[in-house]
């Protein structure tokens, strides 16, 4: 039971501290926002999109726009302990590393989650429809929820190398692919208003690919992080 | 450096005779398919190298659980010689593939799960170099090898299964439950088992003599390494 307290005592210490960084900070979500922002309004000139294109294409833009902040904010979360050796302090505590790795998971969550709860409403100003719809935002909830696990286990291991900050994305955008595919394909049943049996397979994979990173995090975390 | 095992230089001898036995065969057995003509023949080898592909991922994600669990280096290699290996097949089926493509789909590529699976693979295992390039130390390399190996091909599996939620128009050559597949006549069906055969072989022989060389590497960066002290 005490062991039990202690993993759940690690975990909380571990996300409130990153919460509090942010907070104090603030330098993690306004950079993914801005930089949203900026890929939207590269996409609009880019594409030439025009609005009945726009619309359809919202899912579309909303989840690689996302899939390319959240990379900055995955590089600071990991990267932030590596400046004054934090890495260092977290590997000498006595602790369960997986602990480790869900709270960073869980606060790299509620990061680019919050990134996205502000993009929705300015998503449905540019793109001309209501974006801001409940099933929408659980789609949202998941797809992230799947994609910042993994993204977490990846920055620690590509904050390891040389190269580190570039190698991210090189890392995680092929792995990240089917959860990318199974959330774009499910916000855009969602905006095309369609009922939920069409689209529960996507769910189900989202789920499944939740379950699988995480269980990926609780068993490989510790393995990445020795020295 | 030690001798060659005598079972390694068979499999080298067997490759090389069976490989162009295997594309005689092709040509001059099979019957050329009434519909797609000789570009059809592509298949074979195409089929093949996809399958041989495949099995070197598997098989590199395996050899990092057995680095995990032992730690001991040879696992490593194995894994290591394994995907470049297996990076070269894909990129063979890839290629084949469009060569077929462009006469009968009227298209060098399409955006169908296997072909988009298999290319995806490709960059996962790519990016896999370009991690192990950025760590200082073998054991880094391996240790983080073997972890991106593994979670690698594990999503393999769902990136095709998220692709083929969409519609696919690649051919079933084996056909499972429903749906049309692609029928051969004996002697294609006999070619088609020797090039998988085959395939296999050339999978084993060349990861073997990959590892061989991965621990010649090994040895000299110690004995370097040892020399600078």
């Amino acid at each position: 039971m005490s062991n039990i307290l202690n993993y759940l005592t690690t975990f909380w210490q571990m996300f409130r501290k990153d919460i509090q960084v942010e907070w104090r900070g603030r330098q993690g979500v306004p950079v993914m926002l801005v930089f949203t922002l900026l890929i939207v309004f590269l996409f609009n000139f880019a594409l030439q999109l025009s609005p009945e294109l726009q619309s359809g294409l919202a899912a579309g833009l909303l989840w690689v726009s996302l899939a390319f902040a959240s990379t900055l904010g995955l590089n600071r979360s990991i990267g932030l302990e590596r400046e004054n050796s934090g890495l260092d302090g977290l590997l000498l505590a006595p602790v369960d590393r997986s602990a480790i790795f869900f709270a960073k998971s869980l606060s790299n969550f509620c990061f680019t989650m919050l990134v996205a709860l502000i993009l929705l409403p300015i998503f449905s100003i540019f793109y001309q429809q209501n974006m801001i719809r409940l099933p929408l935002i659980g789609v949202t909830l998941l797809g992230l929820s799947s994609y910042t696990s993994l993204g977490t286990l990846l920055a620690a291991l590509s904050i390891q190398a040389r190269t580190r900050d570039v190698l991210l994305p090189v890392l995680l955008y092929p792995l990240a692919l089917p959860i990318l595919i199974a959330s774009v394909e499910a916000s855009r049943a969602v905006l095309d208003s369609q009922p939920m049996d069409h689209f529960s397979s996507w769910i189900y994979l989202l789920l499944s690919c939740t379950l699988l990173f995480n269980a990926a995090g609780l068993l490989f975390f510790e393995t990445i992080l020795e020295e | 450096m030690d001798k060659k095992p005598a079972l390694l230089v068979f499999l080298d001898i067997l490759s090389v005779i069976l490989v162009p036995a295997a594309l005689v065969l092709i040509v001059f057995f099979t019957p050329v398919e009434a519909v797609m003509g000789p570009v059809q023949k592509v298949f074979y080898f195409h089929v093949s190298a996809a399958w041989a592909g495949m099995l070197g991922f598997i098989l590199a994600a395996i050899a990092g659980g057995g680095y995990l669990i032992t730690r001991r280096f040879p696992w490593d290699w194995l894994s290591l010689s394994a995907i470049e290996v297996g990076v070269v097949f894909g990129l063979i089926a890839i290629l084949s593939g469009m060569v077929w493509a462009r006469p009968i789909w009227n298209t060098w590529w399409v955006w169908d799960p296997r072909l988009t699976t298999t290319a995806i693979m490709q960059l996962i295992y790519l990016a896999y170099f370009i991690l192990r390039s950025g760590l200082n130390t073998p054991e880094a390399q391996a240790r983080l090898g073997a972890v991106y190996a593994i979670v690698g091909v594990v999503t393999v599996p769902l990136t095709f299964f998220s692709i083929r939620l969409f519609r696919t128009i690649h051919p079933v050559v084996i056909a499972s439950g429903s749906g049309p597949a692609f029928r051969m006549t004996p002697r294609m069906q006999l070619a088609f088992f020797t090039s998988l055969f085959v395939f296999t072989i050339l999978l084993i022989d060349l990861v073997w003599n990959r590892f061989r060389l991965a621990r010649l590497q090994a040895k000299i960066q110690q004995e370097v390494s040892q020399n600078a002290r």
